[in-house]
């Protein structure tokens, strides 16, 4: 398996006249890093959960991780989604749980032996900078820090592909660099790491990949992109 | 948590279950009303189908030993031949639907009416003459055929001859018949009615369980959400839900057997008082069987209630 996300020729219509995506074709290898661009309504959001099959393409094949989209069986879908680590803008923990509880709380569900959580998660906890806020809840949080809980509860299980929707979009622009950078050290793991956002600093600074979303229509591809001209 | 908690129970299988038994538990508390609700809807549902159960099995008995008893007497004039009485009590003797046929004479009815009205004497100091006709006593190999075997003595030729009233032979024949059928009809009345309340009340205890499942799924959103985010499987998202509705039914259930067998222990005893020459009364083995049918009852129950929730309101 070379590619890690394959999109050819992806439609998604969901009402009858505008296509949220039209004529996609992406491939992006393991252990890539890309940032997905584009305003709201270019068709972003519909590329992440085409991804996490949350919904199915119009038209077109989609295979993620190895799995084709189109052939992948519903009660299946769970086992795709622990492949894939998700963070997202709101960070979605549970605010009756610590730290700990967040991230163990998604190995217990997934059924890993008490054993497993109590050796990963500390270490993933340690990994993004946070062994001292282990029995924090998150009200006694910053929101750089809430957000390195869900990216330790996203990578917790070591999957080959972290989405990460908007994730800087609640932190102030230093916060959002160390989050940034923590994104790369768990690419530099071997993981690939999509991210969709409209951080035009971040971006511009990274000089990673770039895919950019207009109307739904892929407008430029580029290594070492920067976020775009004039707009 | 502290560390000594996460220390037990370290296979997989240990988690899940102490997890489910967690997530029922708290969500019980969180919709403690709803969860009410539907037990005690449940409670009610179950003990009606435990109680029709049990009189059922009580008014078969009856009915039973009321159908043993069935007997045709017919009644003789006083002045019947002896030669016709005898040679009726030979024929009917011939008759393959016929066990016994006893002669009572005059003397001997009118003892039994004696100890019949024992209780009453004054009735018996107003008779200064027997009034009483003697009869013969045809009792059934098969208490079904009762009906038949009346058509057959009606249809006698001896039979007009020795009848007590040969103009209107109907009247010297008596036999249980019609309180059996009577019996019948009114036990078949009230399984109607028993059988329409308890549709309605599974009907409402499914409808409470769906909204307890409901709320809980509502309660729970953010955590399923989660759930699925990092891919738990299906059936691991449901099955607190479904325990959850289990375990009110369950409750229900036994709940409604407790009553059950308080109200035989209460009320068997006074009517066997009441009722000596009935059999009444339910043996440990059919109280039983009336717990596993209502367990059963509420097993299903609670699977379909929170499956209609599941399917309606947790989209997976």
């Amino acid at each position: 398996m070379r590619y890690m996300i394959s999109m050819r020729g992806v439609e998604k219509f969901y009402g009858a006249d505008k296509p949220a995506l039209a004529d996609v074709n992406v491939e992006i290898e393991q252990g890539e890093f890309v940032f997905l661009v584009g305003h709201s309504g270019s068709g972003k959001s519909t590329f992440i959960k085409l991804l996490l099959r949350e919904i199915l393409p119009s038209k077109g094949q989609i295979t993620v991780a190895g799995q084709d989209m189109l052939k992948l069986k519903n009660w299946k879908v769970p086992y795709l989604r622990r492949n894939i680590g998700c963070v997202f803008q709101d960070f979605k923990l549970l605010p009756n749980k610590t730290s700990y509880e967040n991230v163990a709380f998604a190995l217990e569900v997934i059924g890993k032996s008490k054993h497993v959580i109590r050796t990963q998660v500390p270490e993933v906890l340690r990994l993004v900078g946070l062994d001292e806020k282990i029995d924090s809840y998150p009200h006694e949080l910053s929101g750089g820090e809430q957000q390195r809980v869900s990216i330790a509860r996203a990578f917790v299980n070591r999957p080959p592909l972290l989405l990460a929707d908007e994730p800087t979009g609640n932190l102030d622009p230093a916060t959002s660099l160390g989050i940034m950078s923590l994104l790369n050290r768990i690419n530099k793991t071997g993981t690939t790491v999509l991210v969709a956002t409209h951080d035009r600093e971040m971006v511009d600074s990274m000089r990673k990949r770039v895919i950019a979303l207009e109307g739904g229509h892929v407008i430029r591809d580029q290594n070492r992109g920067v976020y775009g001209y004039g707009d | 948590m502290s560390s000594a908690t996460r220390t037990e129970g370290s296979t997989a299988m240990g988690i899940n279950v102490g997890y489910f038994a967690k997530e029922s538990v708290v969500n019980f508390r969180r919709n403690w009303v709803m969860s009410l609700g539907a037990v005690i809807t449940i409670y009610l549902s179950l003990l009606l189908v435990g109680l029709s159960i049990a009189t059922g099995i009580i008014i078969d008995d009856i009915v039973q030993s009321v159908e043993d008893k069935v007997t045709i007497q017919i009644f003789l004039k006083d002045d019947a031949p002896t030669e016709d009485v005898q040679a009726l009590q030979a024929q009917l003797l011939g008759d393959e639907l016929v066990q016994t046929v006893d002669y009572v004479s005059k003397e001997e009815a009118l003892d039994r009416f004696k100890e019949d009205m024992s209780s009453s004497p004054e009735i018996l100091d107003t008779l200064n003459d027997n009034p009483l006709p003697a009869s013969l006593d045809v009792s059934l190999a098969d208490p079904r055929t009762v009906q038949e075997m009346v058509d057959r003595i009606s249809g006698n030729e001896l039979f007009p001859k020795v009848a007590d009233r040969p103009d209107n032979p109907e009247e010297s024949l008596k036999y249980g018949q019609q309180i059996v059928d009577r019996l019948f009809s009114f036990t078949r009345m009230v399984r109607y009615v028993e059988i329409a309340f308890v549709g309605m009340l599974a009907l409402v205890s499914l409808i409470f369980i769906n909204n307890t499942i409901r709320l809980a799924i509502y309660a729970r959103r953010k955590e399923i959400g989660i759930m699925r985010l990092v891919g738990a499987s299906n059936g691991f998202i449901r099955t607190p839900f479904l325990m959850e509705g289990v375990i009110q039914s369950l409750v229900g259930a036994v709940l409604a057997i407790l009553t059950v067998t308080g109200v035989q222990a209460a009320l068997i005893p006074r009517l066997r008082e009441a009722l000596p020459f009935l059999p009444v009364g339910l043996t440990t083995g059919t109280l039983v069987q009336i717990a596993a049918v209502l367990i059963g009852a509420s097993v299903a129950i609670g699977l379909a209630g929170s499956g209609f929730a599941l399917r309606r309101y947790l989209k997976v």
